[in-house]
């Protein structure tokens, strides 16, 4: 109990504390902010380390029978705050500790230049309420918790300019509504229950009020996770926001909560019926297809990167859709794996960015050579999330195609459409695949520009941490069905069995073997002279200025009939529920407006109009 | 009876009369004075926050006994629903005089200004203190009346323009009220609100009384500018000075309104179920339409005054739901909470919109437009008004951990177990689209365009402006701690009980 309360008040004490030291002094805070970081790291391992329990404040109090009289007021509390440590919730508050001592890391270098105030006080009380989030059983607390992240998010982005305010403002306004409308769910499973806890409620979604209060809890567990269609926010934070802010929170944090949250409605606190499944796992598929589909056009490359995070949530909701053990797994295992490639990879669109200040992938090219560490940690993220084995990606996805396979086997509707599930969620695969290779052949590959020339790899705080989560990338992958999911993952879903022959180490040392062939057959036949040539561009010739893009050879996926219609209906704003809600508030705003005219007469009709349809109603 | 209760009409009656004379012969005394007086009212009322429990102190005025146990004298009381509104009036009122003293500057004829606010917060003192209806109705005057004189405060056009409006609708309510408690006193042959009850308890003409009690709904209904009784509030509220806007939407519209609508209803007329679901419906009209009314706005303060119509919507809702429920006599726990909420939410948004209103003071005071977009960048060169105006920000729009969040949490909660699903719903959007358009407030006032050269050399506001925003936003936080059970058994419970178990108000008072 005495871990649990520490690391949710000490990053959020010393945060506030940091609240108030001037700006001048930002490397000392954040010095002060890693060592906190540190601090509350161990106790979470110590809270990993320990037994299940669930534990209420009531347990201080009970301790020191001395002190009753302050204790008093918080015995009453101890009724609402109360937190659970069960294998899930343990599981997650140890990847957000190893998340957020990474990207600390790597801000310190970053965010020198304080482009956004308060950054390390943000961070903190950031680290702090997620903490809370994910520990907290009773749901007033949870919420409580979840809610200030909005306002965390909100603060992590510059906003001195007009797109990057009017983000943070679009970013908050849906947070925030799906934050209130979790209360509605929230007080209706209290009408239904009686009852706050997480843990101890399992309701039957078989009445409109269920599905109801349902449908709330998962549209803010979407919004926080950024799944269609409540993920309009992401893509636009990716953005504008400092790539440290985009992977602390969009990337890894809200992805790990969100997805937390999904875990404990969809395995804990509701049974799915029949049409709940079939919509989870539309929405999974379509949030894969549509965001993968709008990754594709992009030229900004952090703006890329934000679709990818969209598209990716569709695959855990899918896994968590399926509902069986094998599905929950892998819908946790892929969060882990997604969170660490996708921090990494907006770690390296950082790295790229600070280096040379440029956020378009036509202007870049050609940076392998000056960056080779930032190239290789994102070659490797690139490969986990377009799911080629022996890394992390394809271990998940793996899961996630047995599931849907296994799932087949049932006689729902949702059961009779496997194929379209596993179908969609491989094309989204491919898709991936395509997408990072304009990203990759972009940024890195191809002719080196002058410009570029003299750029020199970023300082070591800033690609140690990529390494790290490159090297987690590999690791995950490598031991997946040995290690990783036997001790981390199946503890939480329940023990299974892995369908097909598929053993990752195994698959692991293959793929090194081959390698490694390879390698020696280069060198014993000393194939050192092969020809060099330049890209290959339909066969005009390259001279010094002739430029070419990457990202032209994806242009003609929007001249498709289907396709061009989505994507201008997309670039318009149509499918984003943002701009849609907006434009009738505000002509329903516009509507009533013109009613006060400010003329007396008319007010004072409405008033004497007012009275006597009163008393016509009521008399 | 107790001895304090009185001193909150009188102190700031005589200060009123004492800073027009003194004033005369100091200049710059009057604004000292002032402050003085209501700092002394704030801490007597904080005072008699922690000591009014569960009895209500009475103030028989004159030392007139009841004879044969009905009264015959003028009764302040003070229980604890009083109370929490005295401590808003006069909290704020000082916040809001103190940071006269540098905004007010800008003005001629200081005096009158200080002294007609001083004679406003007698005014609403009075209402709130005053046991019989005849005397809420004289006091209403007085602080109403002085309101009108302190929003025409800047004579120009628009200033005189809404003063007028304010007059004569308020003019309309007031005749309404008294028309009401005409009626009233013609049946009853008593204006003491307990033996009103009292004899109502006795026997109650149904018709009879519906048609005072919309009267009399109607006609502070008007004060508290609810549905469609607001139309003069956007003008009043936005052309005021900020301080006084301040006073006027985060009190005027409780003390004079909300306050005497809720006492009334729970503690004078018998609750019936239509009069219960007609007041529900109101408040949720204000709810709504007061929002999609604020959202467009591009005036800071008008913005600010569309959404008071809204907030109050808020509050007069889930009174309204506590008002349904015991009048049919079921889940009296839930009616508790919908009424805690509503108490609890009338709390928080005097200290959220006074807030408000004086961070649109400080922006006005600076770069001396209203119109939002015309500003812009200015969180680096004011920190202390963007921080406070964020927080306020943040607790009326209902996102943890402020005030708000936690008084809207409950009225959401409570309407959702009596089962009023739709309007749980509506309460949730009205708080999303309160939330964007507080977000359009702190984009395009402190954000959007930073590089802006116009706002370059801009300094933030002195010090006693600075004072009365922190405090309040100070206070933005601490007061979500009154959801801790424990607290608000303290500060809020008494006041629910007073008002929930409807007949408390009358026996305790008349001692039967």
């Amino acid at each position: 109990m005495k871990e649990i309360i520490t690391i949710i008040s000490l990053p959020v004490f010393a945060g506030l504390l940091l609240f108030f030291l001037p700006e001048k002094f930002r490397t000392f805070k954040g010095i002060l902010a890693i060592m906190v970081v540190a601090v509350s790291g161990y106790l979470t391992i110590v809270i990993y380390s320990s037994a299940n329990h669930f534990c209420s404040l009531n347990e201080l109090s009970s301790g020191q029978s001395g002190l009753n009289t302050g204790f008093g007021l918080i015995h009453d509390m101890g009724r609402y705050i109360t937190f659970n440590c069960d294998n899930l919730s343990k599981l997650i508050v140890v990847s957000v500790s190893i998340f957020s001592f990474l990207i600390l890391l790597y801000s310190l270098v970053y965010s020198k230049d304080g482009r956004v105030r308060n950054y390390y006080t943000y961070f903190l009380i950031t680290l702090g309420c997620s903490y809370g989030a994910i520990l907290s059983d009773n749901l007033l607390l949870f919420i409580t918790f979840w809610g200030i992240l909005g306002i965390t998010l909100y603060k992590l982005i510059q906003s001195y300019d007009e797109e990057s305010s009017a983000t943070a403002k679009k970013t908050l306004i849906l947070i925030g509504a799906s934050d209130s409308i979790m209360i509605i769910g929230i007080a209706i499973l209290w009408k239904i229950t009686g009852s706050l806890s997480m843990g101890g409620i399992s309701v039957h979604t078989s009445n409109i009020l269920s599905v109801v209060a349902f449908l709330a809890l998962l549209t803010g567990s979407f919004t926080k996770a950024g799944a269609f269609p409540m993920h309009t926010w992401v893509p636009d934070y990716a953005q504008y926001a400092p790539a440290s802010s985009t992977a602390y929170l969009p990337a890894s944090l809200d992805k790990l909560l969100g997805i937390y949250f999904l875990a404990r409605i969809t395995t804990g606190m509701f049974i799915l019926n029949e049409w709940l499944t079939l919509l989870l796992l539309s929405l999974g598929v379509i949030s894969i297809i549509t965001a993968v589909l709008m990754a594709l056009v992009q030229h900004n490359y952090k703006r890329l990167l934000g679709f990818h995070a969209v598209s990716q949530v569709g695959y855990m909701i899918l896994g968590f859709g399926l509902g069986s053990m094998i599905g929950v797994a892998a819908g946790l295992f892929h969060m882990i794996n997604n969170a660490l490639y996708k921090s990494g990879l907006f770690l390296s669109a950082g790295s790229v960015e600070y280096r040379t200040k440029k956020q378009d992938i036509d202007d870049l090219g050609g940076l392998s050579k000056v960056m080779p560490l930032t190239f290789l940690a994102t070659l490797i993220f690139a490969m986990s999330i377009s799911g080629i084995p022996p890394f992390n990606g394809f271990a998940s996805k793996w899961m996630i195609y047995q599931g849907i396979i296994d799932f087949g086997k049932g006689t729902m509707i949702a059961n009779k459409l496997w194929v379209v599930w596993l179908g969609l969620a491989v094309l989204g695969s491919a898709l991936t695949l395509a997408s990072f290779v304009k990203l990759i052949g972009g940024i890195f590959l191809g002719r080196q520009r002058k410009e570029f020339e003299g750029l020199r790899e970023v300082p070591f705080l800033m690609w140690l941490p990529m390494i790290l989560l490159a090297a987690c990338c590999i690791f995950l992958g490598v031991f997946a069905t040995d290690y990783i999911v036997p001790k981390l993952f199946m503890p939480v879903s329940g023990a299974f069995q892995f369908q097909g022959l598929w053993n990752s180490s195994f698959v692991s040392l293959l793929v090194l073997i081959s390698i490694i062939l390879g390698i020696l057959l280069y060198l014993a036949f000393s194939l050192k002279r092969f020809r060099t040539e330049d890209s290959f561009i339909g066969g005009e010739k390259i001279h010094d200025q002739t430029g070419y893009s990457t990202t032209e050879f994806y242009k003609t996926l929007g001249e498709f009939r289907m396709f061009s219609w989505f994507f201008r209906k997309a670039g318009e704003g149509s499918f984003d529920i943002y701009d849609q809600t907006k434009k009738y508030v505000l002509r329903l705003s516009h509507q009533l407006s013109e009613a006060h005219n400010g003329v007396l007469p008319a007010y004072i009709i409405w008033v004497f109009a007012g009275l006597i349809i009163m008393l016509l109603i009521m008399i | 009876m107790n001895q304090l209760v009185p001193l909150f009409v009188v102190i700031p009656l005589a200060g009123a009369f004492l800073i027009m004379i003194l004033g005369r012969f100091f200049s710059e005394l009057n604004k000292y004075l002032a402050s003085a007086i209501l700092l002394i009212l704030a801490v007597f009322s904080i005072y008699s926050l922690v000591t009014t429990g569960e009895n209500p102190a009475l103030y028989k005025t004159g030392g007139w006994e009841p004879v044969n146990k009905i009264p015959i004298g003028i009764y302040m009381v003070m229980d604890g629903f009083t109370v929490i509104v005295l401590c808003i009036i006069n909290i704020v009122g000082f916040l809001s005089v103190f940071y006269s003293i540098s905004y007010i500057k800008r003005y001629t004829a200081e005096n009158y200004y200080y002294s007609l606010f001083c004679l406003m917060v007698a005014g609403m003192n009075g209402v709130v203190l005053s046991g019989d209806l005849f005397n809420i109705f004289v006091f209403l005057e007085i602080s109403v009346i002085s309101a009108y004189a302190l929003v025409a405060f800047g004579v120009e056009k628009n200033e005189l323009e809404a003063s007028f409006k304010y007059q004569v609708l308020g003019g309309i309510a007031s005749f309404l009220i008294l028309f009401g408690i005409g009626f009233i006193y013609w049946k009853t042959k008593t204006l003491n609100i307990a033996d009103i009850r009292h004899v109502f308890s006795t026997g109650y003409n149904r018709t009879y009384y519906l048609f005072v009690e919309i009267l009399i709904l109607t006609g502070f209904g008007l004060k508290a500018a609810i549905i469609p009784f607001h139309a003069w509030l956007p003008d009043a509220h936005s052309s005021a000075p900020s301080p006084i806007s301040a006073m006027l939407s985060g009190v005027l519209i409780k003390a004079a309104g909300i306050y005497v609508i809720i006492r009334l209803f729970f503690n004078m007329f018998i609750i019936t179920e239509n009069m219960a679901v007609l007041i529900t419906t109101l408040g949720t009209l204000s709810m709504v339409i007061g929002v999609f009314l604020a959202i467009g706005q591009w005036d800071i303060k008008r913005l600010l005054a569309y959404h008071s119509i809204s907030q109050m919507g808020y509050v007069v809702m889930s009174a309204g739901i506590g008002m349904i429920l015991i009048s049919r006599g079921i889940k009296p726990e839930i009616a508790s909470l919908a009424v805690a909420g509503g108490i609890f939410h009338l709390v928080n948004h005097a200290v959220f919109k006074g807030l408000l209103f004086l961070n649109a003071g400080a922006i006005e005071y600076t770069i001396g437009t209203r119109d939002l977009r015309e500003m812009g960048g200015l969180a680096k060169s004011m920190p202390a008004t963007h921080a406070t105006s964020f927080v306020a920000s943040m607790s009326i729009s209902g996102i943890p951990p402020f005030n708000g969040f936690f008084s809207k949490l409950i009225i959401i909660i409570a309407a959702v177990l009596a089962k009023f699903y739709l309007l749980a719903a509506l309460a949730v959007i009205v708080s999303i689209i309160t939330l964007a358009s507080f977000l359009k407030f702190q984009r395009y006032a402190f954000f959007n365009n930073s590089d802006n050269n116009k706002n370059l050399n801009i300094k933030e506001v002195p010090f006693p402006m600075i004072f009365s925003m922190v405090v309040l936003s100070i206070l933005c936080v601490f007061l979500s701690l009154l959801a801790i059970p424990a607290v608000r058994d303290v500060f809020l419970t008494p006041a629910i009980n007073i008002l929930t178990d409807t007949l408390k108000y009358s026996t305790s008072i008349l001692g039967k």
